[in-house]
């Protein structure tokens, strides 16, 4: 097998490390510095979450893993083939503890790192939205006076109890998820199907 | 600086200037492709940079179409695709001669397009159109040429992926699904996202062996066994079957023509222009993170233009066939060969000289102070 795979060193890091031991597939020490490590044939890239579809959608990578949250706010050219069941969270609009209802205000003003995600879910719901992208930190903008809501992860619910928020709608439900380019799925069949295989083997073990 | 003068050094995003090396390069590429065509005894078409805008027929393309306000109030468009184009002069202009007829096209759409892996708005296509003729015979002699393109260019370990739209709208052609939970079905399908085309199955609304069918869809891709697989997994649904039999005769003549090995099945495969009908097909290379052209039947179209015929046609796009020799290290061109300095002793003279060089085919370079 000889493939390149675009990993984020963010939440998925300990999930997809798990995995790869679990298929048997060799997997980088931790806590290297390095970017590009070469190992057994396969060459891992370490990236930020949000840039991994870019790089298997161009094809410096064969595959990646992303989660579905940032697949629907990159909305990449790529496939999507296993859902490897970890790192399951909610994308969910939440707004402080007994706020009105939206769809009384005449425009929604929202802090998100979603913002592709935020403003579709608004529009399809006939509501004027305003986004405000943030990069971090979002649980803090209703409060400050920032925003009128949040679209953003939950995994426990624990900081938006923090903050004061509380869930109010799911948005779309997340997990991590094998990408795979579109031209290496074709064009080096075999080293992507049996990566397939043994993720999706490892996956339902 | 004011905004009209930083204008006069900005280059307007999705446009791109060619020069030298890279200029002479796609000169290259572009007239080794074109013999291709011509070998296959196809016709150039030039048609023109616009039409009215009702010509073009995708409604994929539409948001992406530049239009304007010609100035007798009609709306033009300046050409997002060549097959559109070609259709129209086909069941027009060429209306008396009979099918099949084989045309080919060399030059550049416009495409609105937001800037994104490989994608510019001025893209140049090279393509061709067989219409009318045996349908068969037709996909199979396209793709031979789109190999034989990709094969004289030197590009290495090309594939050409085949699905068929009919098998996709086969199995759903009779269900009764709005066009939103269609779509979400459609992408799934198209991510091979077996997971979300189980979650997107509208409960009631499919027979449970088209919902297990189209699940198996997103894992149908592969080698030609592919096909085999597909006739079990499709054998409740007649007009899903019966496009994995049209594949598979196009790729047996295919693989008897010795083209196995640049084969791939992808009944997966979904996407495209929303002319297209039957065989559709993308080609990709190792290097490349996405196809470098592709093609299909679009058995409807013509009847728009009022000469119902079935045709099927592909186009290679040159910014991306540049790209991919690039990213695979093949040969850059020859340069030129050095031109020889010719002039001096006068004007006159120095000009009669390079003139008689050049009617002996030299490159000269002409100075007049020699």
């Amino acid at each position: 097998m000889s493939l390149t795979i675009a990993l984020s060193k963010g939440k998925l890091l300990a999930g997809t490390e798990e995995l790869f031991r679990r298929a048997g597939l060799p997997f980088p020490a931790s806590e290297g510095r390095r970017l590009v490590v070469p190992l057994d044939g396969l060459r891992f890239l370490f990236v930020k979450d949000m840039d991994v579809p870019t790089y298997v959608e161009h094809g410096v990578a064969d595959c990646g893993i992303a989660g579905r949250d940032v697949l629907l706010e990159t909305a990449p050219d790529v496939y999507e083939p296993v859902d490897l069941g970890f790192g399951r969270c909610r994308l969910v609009v939440a707004r402080p503890r007994g706020a009105a209802d939206a769809a009384g205000t005449p425009i929604v003003r929202v802090a998100t790192k979603y913002p592709r995600v935020a403003s579709a879910h608004f529009l399809e719901r006939g509501l004027s939205v305003e986004v405000v992208r943030l990069a971090g930190s979002v649980e803090l903008a209703p409060g400050l006076g920032l925003a009128d809501c949040i679209v953003d992860v939950v995994e426990t619910g624990r900081t938006l109890a923090e903050n004061g928020l509380e869930p109010m709608e799911e948005v779309a439900a997340s997990s991590a998820r094998l990408i795979v380019n579109r031209a290496s799925y074709h064009a080096r069949r075999d080293d992507v199907a049996s990566l397939v295989a043994a993720l999706a083997k490892a996956r339902s073990a | 600086m004011n905004g009209a003068s930083h204008r006069l050094v900005q280059v307007p995003p999705g446009v791109q200037c060619f020069l030298g090396e890279e200029a002479r390069r796609r000169r290259q590429i572009e007239e080794r492709v074109l013999s291709v065509f011509e070998g296959w005894d196809y016709e150039e078409i030039i048609p023109p940079l616009f039409d009215y805008a009702d010509v073009f027929a995708s409604q994929a393309l539409l948001p992406r179409t530049y239009s304007f306000v010609g100035r007798d109030g009609s709306l033009l468009a300046l050409r997002p695709d060549f097959t559109s184009l070609l259709a129209k002069i086909a069941a027009g202009r060429l209306a008396g001669r009979p099918a099949p007829m084989r045309l080919y096209y060399s030059g550049e759409v416009l495409r609105y397009e937001p800037p994104r892996a490989g994608r510019q708005s001025e893209l140049y296509q090279m393509g061709l159109e067989h219409l009318g003729g045996d349908p068969r015979a037709a996909d199979a002699e396209v793709l031979a040429i789109a190999a034989e393109c990709l094969d004289r260019l030197g590009v290495r370990g090309f594939v050409l992926a085949l699905g068929h739209v009919g098998v996709f709208g086969g199995l759903l052609a009779s269900a009764d699904l709005d066009p939103a939970t269609l779509e979400r079905l459609r992408e799934r399908v198209e991510a091979k996202d077996a997971a979300g085309v189980r979650a997107a199955l509208p409960p009631g609304l499919v027979p449970a062996e088209v919902g297990e069918a189209l699940v198996r869809l997103t894992g149908l891709s592969g080698d030609a066994a592919v096909l085999g697989e597909a006739e079990r997994v499709l054998a409740s649904c007649p007009a899903a079957r019966t496009a994995v039999g049209e594949l598979r005769q196009v790729v047996e003549a295919l693989s008897a023509a010795g083209l196995a090995a640049h084969l791939a099945i992808d009944l997966g495969e979904v996407r495209g222009l929303d002319y297209y009908t039957g065989l559709v097909f993308r080609a990709f290379a190792p290097g490349l993170g996405f196809e470098v052209g592709g093609g299909g039947r679009y058995d409807t179209l013509l009847a728009r233009f009022g000469r119902p015929m079935a045709a099927v046609g592909f186009m290679l796009g040159l910014d991306r066939l540049a790209l991919l020799l690039d990213r695979q290290g093949s040969r850059p061109s020859a340069p030129p060969p050095t031109a020889e300095v010719v002039g001096g002793a006068g004007l006159g003279p120095g000009l009669r000289r390079a003139r008689e060089r050049r009617a002996a085919g030299a490159r000269v370079r002409f100075e007049e102070r020699g």
